[in-house]
């Protein structure tokens, strides 16, 4: 018999002709995949091309309309998570499946398939050594809630592999995680597969994709467009089998230089949890990125200027200061705040994209108090095409978009609004793929040209490299570096994170 | 990070006892055997009802049924359990009772899982039509209840009645599997994050099914002993819906799911019929132990809170967020509730 890898004859998972649709949209067609046991192969698609619905069916956790899926051998119509795993699939969600108010250690222990848990009173003891098998530093007391991110995305990770599956599917496993802990997370991924573990990579991030990948399979709008070795496959053709025409520009072409130096935010000495003191200006019409390994402050400080935690110290903008007790004050003062947790802090799942849109600004659409709903839906609409949004139509509950979609929709706020000055952008392109991606490039750049100041924070030096004008990078809470001008590179960022320090997630 | 269960356990127990303390010093009344006998048995079908009710609330749903399903099961005890009934006739009408709570329970849980209907709506049509049925089959109190069963019901060794040894041994038992067990954990993991629970292969489904049929079967347990209080078949019975949540919430659940305590329950079930049967002795009108009973529900939830306000405080910073080393508290974004 031959070894376990792409060469391998066993198949460890295979889905054949699958069909999906949620209400008017075709989620997936006909669409066949397969697993071979000791191989990684690669799910990439744009955001909504049926990625996450596959995996859904994979997983039991979605019923498919056709087709049936085979798990370790056994061909099933569908079968209940429960059954999927009992068959040897695991799964790490890309919306995690944790028990945000149990311990890390409750959590693991749930995770575990019921016949092989340790007795509950050596829970404590069992998660801890469990979680240095891994070479994970979690407290396994914490509440999973107070965990970073990306802490929480490995934790995803581990639990997905405690019943030792055969096949195991990663949907977007990275999108938390900075440079150091996505080698950490591939060099697991590679040893699993190395034992033999089928792994279904969905990622975004193509040169990760392409660096991990035996195989990868393209979904472009819920349809499979081929499977290819990922060996003979460059990062331009990847993208044009994604988006089905070649990406000629990935980045929007920067302001004119010519532009009046003119401070809009200026920060002065503020600190605040785990950030400061910090002093910063950032000019009309600069974008500024903000770099720095995950943990080291970034977010809080975003956090703290939009008023959502409170600082102390001094920022202004435009001249007056901000009243960053509370989110109404930055708010009130031009100073918008795009969360990188859109599920939880931007959006409200269940409300329509309209609604989503214009909760903001409908004071705009009024008219004696009474709203005119044919101008609120035609600067829906407006927003719609101009930010590329895939919905059937703009009454449908934003939880059913896919994420990307959803992260569109969350930044069309400020694009309605006449009078922002700042915009914060927490990861604005986070779970989001290469077409979507430049598409929200190019509306944060048309902001800019506006005269609108953004910082956008970003775990991506290829995304800060391309877009910002400048990039500060933070270590410890602090700024420990400028780059700007002919010195932007990604390679610079990347040495100026290492260089600095970088800590590790959460401390 | 464990629950802080302990909180509401040592309020409720140190205001039962100041209440009673408060009272024995003033009414020789009160700190009678009969008296404490009385109050204990007082307690009874509250208590029963109540950790019902938690089981319902542990798994993030409501069950307000719960008062008219006592009120048929004490009406159909006055069939059933008649005062010429024989020994093996009064068997089979108990299981009719229990029949009853075990039928709505299933009625109940499959219209929440199955039609997926919202738990509040859902118990709100089964209270309604239960209420019309028991008066129907009396439409006023008549049918007394088998004095023998009464008897039996309220056996106590001097103050203290065999039944209520019984339920505080079910609370500290039933404690000690949802907090320090595996399918206790379950259990609450289902009503903390369904989602999350049911991604993790948990049979999310049975757990909530099951959840509703108990507390049913609970609430008919609850009928005996209000049927052996009234001793006649009565369809106006007090209004145990909310009382039972109260009492739940009060001894430590969330309305959010996920959190409870048998224990508290049970105190806090002791306590609301300590205080009505206090007031009395006063002769202070009915109406105020239903205020004061109002006031210490807010009183002991704001306590409750404490730890987490005084961490606030202590912090300086008032975090709105619910994102970034946020509050482990927090609630947490579910699509299916």
């Amino acid at each position: 018999m031959s070894s376990p890898g792409p060469e391998s004859p066993v198949v460890v998972l295979s889905m054949g002709g699958v069909s999906k649709a949620f209400g008017a949209v075709q989620a997936l067609r006909d669409v066949s995949f397969d697993c071979r046991e000791g191989e990684v192969h690669a799910l990439v698609g744009e955001n909504g091309s049926g990625k996450s619905t596959l995996l859904g069916i994979a997983s039991g956790f979605l019923a498919p309309d056709k087709g049936d899926v085979e798990i370790g051998g056994r061909r099933r119509r569908w079968c209940s998570p429960a059954e999927a795993r009992r068959l040897g699939l695991g799964i790490a969600y890309q919306t995690y499946s944790h028990v945000n108010q149990l311990s890390v250690a409750e959590n693991l222990y749930l995770a575990m398939p019921s016949s092989e848990r340790p007795p509950y009173r050596r829970m404590d003891r069992w998660a801890a050594s469990t979680l240095e098998e891994f070479k994970l530093d979690i407290p396994v007391r914490a509440g999973v809630g107070t965990l970073s991110l990306a802490q929480r995305q490995l934790l995803e990770v581990v639990k997905s592999l405690l019943a030792k599956p055969k096949v195991l599917l990663l949907d977007e496993p990275t999108t938390a995680l900075g440079p150091e802990e996505v080698s950490q997370l591939h060099e697991l991924v590679r040893e699993r597969s190395r034992s033999g573990v089928g792994i279904v990579y969905v990622g975004h991030r193509l040169p990760e994709v392409l660096a991990i990948a035996d195989r990868v399979s393209v979904l472009r709008d819920g349809v499979g467009q081929g499977t290819f070795g990922a060996a003979g496959l460059s990062e331009e053709e990847l993208v044009a089998l994604m988006i089905g025409r070649p990406l000629k520009l990935a980045f929007p072409e920067r302001g004119a230089a010519s532009r009046e130096p003119e401070v809009l935010l200026d920060v002065s000495g503020l600190r605040g949890d785990r950030f400061g003191p910090i002093d910063l200006k950032v000019e009309k019409g600069e974008i500024l990125g903000l770099a720095g390994a995950e943990g080291n402050g970034q977010v809080q400080f975003l956090r703290a200027l939009a008023g959502v935690e409170r600082p102390a110290g001094k920022a202004s903008c435009d001249g007056a200061e901000l009243n960053t007790r509370s989110p109404t004050g930055p708010m009130r003062a031009g100073v918008v705040l795009l969360s990188g947790d859109r599920a939880l802090e931007a959006l409200f799942p269940v409300l329509s994209v309209r609604t989503n849109t214009t909760i903001q600004v409908l004071r705009s659409f009024e008219r004696f108090g009474f709203l005119r709903r044919g101008r609120e839906k035609k600067a829906v609409e407006d927003m719609g095409r101009k930010l590329r949004i895939r919905m059937a139509s703009i009454e449908q509950p934003v939880q059913s978009l896919s994420g990307g979609n959803q992260q569109k929709v969350s930044l069309t706020r400020p694009f309605l609004r006449g009078d922002v000055k700042v915009i914060l952008a927490d990861e604005p392109t986070q779970g989001v793929d290469v077409g979507a991606r430049f598409d929200i490039y190019e509306a944060l750049r048309a902001k800019a040209n506006e005269g609108v100041a953004l910082i956008v924070k970003s775990s991506d030096p290829i995304e800060l490299a391309g877009l910002c004008d400048r990039v500060v990078v933070m270590s410890r809470g602090k700024i420990v570096d400028e780059i700007a001008g002919d010195q932007l590179g990604e390679r610079r960022i990347v040495e100026a994170i290492v260089g600095s320090g970088a800590t590790k997630a959460g401390t | 990070m464990r629950f802080r269960g302990w909180i509401p356990l040592v309020l409720l127990g140190a205001l039962i006892v100041a209440v009673g303390a408060y009272t024995a010093v003033r009414q020789d009344a009160f700190l009678t055997e009969y008296n404490i006998n009385n109050l204990l048995l007082a307690t009874m079908p509250l208590a029963l009802v109540s950790i019902g009710q938690t089981n319902a609330l542990l798994v993030g749903g409501f069950d307000v049924s719960v008062a008219a399903l006592i009120t048929m099961c004490v009406v159909t005890a006055s069939f059933t359990l008649k005062p010429d009934e024989t020994t093996f006739g009064l068997f089979l009408g108990s299981l009719a009772i229990l029949g009853v709570g075990f039928a709505t329970g299933v009625f109940n849980a499959t219209l929440i899982r199955v039609l997926k209907l919202p738990s509040i709506i859902a118990t709100l049509g089964t209270l309604s039509i239960l209420e019309g049925a028991a008066l129907l089959l009396r439409d006023h109190p008549e049918g007394p209840i088998n004095s023998d069963v009464i008897d039996k019901l309220n056996t106590s060794i001097r103050f203290m009645p065999v039944a209520f040894i019984g339920v505080v041994v079910l609370v500290v038992v039933a404690d000690i599997w949802l907090y320090r067990s595996r399918t206790g954990m379950a259990v609450r993991a289902v009503g903390l994050d369904e989602t999350s629970a049911r991604r993790l292969g948990m049979s999310t489904g049975r757990i909530v099914f099951i959840a509703f049929v108990v507390c049913s079967v609970m609430a008919s347990i609850a009928g005996f002993y209000s049927a052996a209080q009234l001793q006649i078949g009565s369809p106006i019975i007090g209004d145990y819906a909310l009382t039972s949540i109260a009492a739940a919430v009060l001894g430590g659940a969330s309305l959010a799911g996920g959190r409870g305590s048998f224990v508290g329950t049970l105190l806090a079930a002791l306590f609301l019929t300590e205080i009505s049967n206090v007031l009395p002795l006063f002769d202070q009108p009915t109406e105020y132990a239903q205020m004061t009973i109002g006031a210490l529900i807010l009183l002991a939830l704001v306590l409750y809170q404490l730890p987490e306000l005084i961490a606030r405080w202590r912090s300086g910073r008032q975090s709105v967020g619910r994102l970034q080393g946020g509050d482990p508290e927090a609630p947490v974004a579910s699509t299916t509730r």
